[in-house]
């Protein structure tokens, strides 16, 4: 393992307070590296993600002999989890896109989530077909500008195996948690969604048999904000590139105990609790004129204790027993 | 005056900025994503599946910009911010949450008290020099008294006073302190995380010991799911060659630890008093009678059994 460092000057000691865990976490960089063969298509579906992943993208150049998914290499007689943590830990990165291409299993990309520098979760996918950004004549996106991301199909919300694909997606590309946005500044989206569901998959199981899954298809959009007349601007989309339709593969659960932890979020501070972050906010609501609109609910008064014009007839004293006998009674005719 | 114009206008363009599906489009406004979650038509997919995509991309990012353009926003030298709800969608995070640092003996002590941190600035106004210079550090404020060119000095003060000597160590003296203080608060955090090791560690061995505690030694108890293996301790042997001084000093501190291991000596008695195993010797002679019955023969005393007789 790597050896723990002391910090010597205050320049170091910064770079390694950077690393540190964090309670709101910057953006995930990822590391983008090739097996024992890549090939054409996945190395250029690799160089197309990293563009879009700028600048929080790293690029291993040379080929390493690893298999995600078995558990021990007999040709170097470790695993490839021992290399993800190794590359993880150098270059502070959580996520790999791990491209590879065997006659078995053609074309594969192999997504790696990690957590305190252990490998959480793998989703390996096959390329099916795959347009460059290069061969899209068409304006592009800058590099650091958060996109937008889009999920079509039901299956992202009930099959567990396309949920954990958008959840290892929406960490690769959009898993910063950011307070606010400048709205202009929104450039592209990138869009994933499947083929219509067959009506033979299971949404319960997570099987390796793919053969069922839907394919999935990634694209990605450059935003045209036209106006609408109204305060929300009418968008227009055009193809920027890439776009990937994809199969999926083998992929690795997470260890329930691990991904309990890393679900674990930072508790509340007072301050939020009293912006009503955390808490549900009842009756108060936003309406379209972006006022803030509050429903007050009074209680059922209690009529008998107004004061009501004083008068020597209506005052008690001798005539008190008289008058509470009558009272229930005056009531009844009243309601 | 006839509105209908305008108001099928602004209907239509109301229109271009809605979506309308079956099912509402889930938005995430935290992380800027949107779930569709209506099943995709087969038809539309066949004929023109480019199209087909484009159209559904288009109605999701709508309705996110919908969702982004009515949030409020605050003004920035850039221009307006929109700001972002928390995010709704869990997602793992890539470190563990920082644990939370032990507080200092002050932090406790002003926790107690109540008292508000205030920002100390790293510099302060110099009246002198009319700018702002350093509060410690390189020419900082709190060397001025002895970088000073003259300085008074009382009439009754000692002859080899030397007054930069004197506000140069009382400086040396506040550091030194406040290096101690440091040390200490370290060394009570580092106490701390030891009892917290400690009570860890006696939690753990109490499970072992409990799960190797009932009949069959834990062999045929319930396995809870996730329960690890109870790993015994490995046995080491001493490598077959080693010098002749390992040797000698090995069984040296054997006999040694022999030596001075009483009560084993008082169980395996030394070998000139082993030559006659004096409990064997009794229960032979007695017959098995054992010693007080062997004392009683030997003088001669009848016994209970021959007052019957």
């Amino acid at each position: 393992m790597l050896r723990v460092v002391k910090p010597k000057n205050a320049r170091s000691k910064r770079a390694l307070e950077a690393r540190e865990p964090k309670e709101i976490e910057d953006a995930r960089t990822a590391i983008f590296v090739k097996g024992t063969h890549a090939g054409e298509v996945v190395n250029n579906v690799m160089k197309d993600l990293m563009a879009l992943k700028r600048p929080d993208a790293i690029s291993f150049a040379k080929k390493n002999v690893i298999h995600p998914f078995e558990a021990t290499d007999a040709a170097s007689g470790s695993s490839a989890a021992q290399s993800f943590e190794f590359w993880s830990a150098k270059n502070d990165a959580s996520l790999f896109a791990f491209g590879h291409s065997t006659k078995k299993r053609p074309n594969g990309l192999t997504f790696v989530r990690m957590y305190d520098g252990k490998v959480l979760d793998m989703v390996e996918v096959g390329i099916e077909k795959f347009v460059s950004m290069n061969d899209i004549k068409s304006p592009k996106s800058t590099p650091g500008h958060k996109p937008l991301m889009h999920f079509a199909s039901e299956l992202f919300e009930t099959h567990p195996r396309l949920m954990q694909l958008k959840s290892i997606l929406m960490s690769f590309f959009n898993g910063e948690e950011i307070e606010s946005i400048y709205l202009t500044g929104i450039e592209h989206v990138i869009s994933v969604s499947c083929a219509p569901a067959p009506a033979t998959l299971n949404t319960a199981s997570t099987s390796e048999d793919t053969t069922s899954l839907p394919k999935v298809h990634i694209r990605a959009y450059t935003t045209k904000l036209l106006s609408s007349g109204t305060r929300i601007p009418r968008v227009e989309l055009v193809d920027m590139g890439p776009s990937i339709d994809l199969v999926l593969r083998r992929h690795a659960e997470p260890d329930a105990a691990m991904l309990k932890h890393a679900l674990k979020r930072p508790k509340l501070k007072k301050t939020d609790i009293e912006k009503g972050l955390g808490k549900k906010r009842k009756n108060m609501e936003v309406d379209e004129m972006g006022d803030l609109r509050g429903r007050v609910h009074v209680g059922k008064q209690d009529l008998h204790k107004l004061q009501t014009r004083k008068m020597k007839g209506l005052k008690g004293g001798a005539f008190d027993a008289e008058d509470s006998e009558d009272a229930p009674t005056k009531r009844r005719k009243t309601s | 005056m006839d509105v209908s114009d305008i108001l099928a206008s602004h209907a239509a363009k109301h229109q271009a900025v809605t979506v309308e599906k079956e099912t509402p489009i889930i938005v995430d406004a935290g992380f800027l994503t949107v779930t569709d979650p209506n099943p995709i038509e087969e038809e539309t997919y066949n004929s023109n599946l480019e199209e087909h995509l484009q159209s559904l991309a288009r109605d999701g990012v709508q309705t996110l910009l919908a969702k982004l353009f009515s949030l409020p926003t605050t003004s920035s030298p850039d221009g307006p911010l929109a700001q972002l709800p928390p995010p709704t969608t869990q997602l793992p995070r890539a470190k563990p949450l920082p644990k939370p640092k032990p507080l200092t003996k002050w932090e406790q002590f002003a926790k107690a008290k109540g008292i508000q941190k205030t920002k100390r600035e790293k510099k302060v106004w110099d009246e002198e020099r009319q700018e702002w210079v350093n509060r410690w550090g390189k020419d900082g404020k709190n060397k001025q008294l002895e970088e000073q060119w003259a300085t008074e000095v009382k009439l009754n003060a000692d002859a080899d006073h030397d007054p930069r000597k004197a506000a140069r160590d009382a400086r040396k003296a506040r550091v030194a302190k406040n290096e101690k203080q440091r040390l200490g608060n370290v060394a009570r955090a580092e106490q701390a995380a030891e009892a917290r090791g400690a009570r860890k560690n006696e939690i753990d061995r109490n499970l072992a010991q409990s799960r190797i505690s009932t009949a069959s030694m834990g062999k045929f108890d319930k396995k809870l799911e996730g329960e690890k293996k109870l790993r015994g301790i490995k046995r080491k042997f001493e490598p077959n060659e080693k010098s002749v001084k390992d040797e000698a000093k090995a069984s040296l501190a054997l006999l040694s630890r022999m030596d001075s291991d009483a009560k084993k000596m008082r169980k395996n008695p030394t070998s000139e008093e082993s030559v006659l195993n004096v409990r064997k010797a009794v229960r032979f002679a007695s017959k098995g009678e054992g010693g007080v019955a062997l004392g009683r023969k030997s003088t001669g005393k009848p016994g209970k059994t021959g007052k019957r007789k």
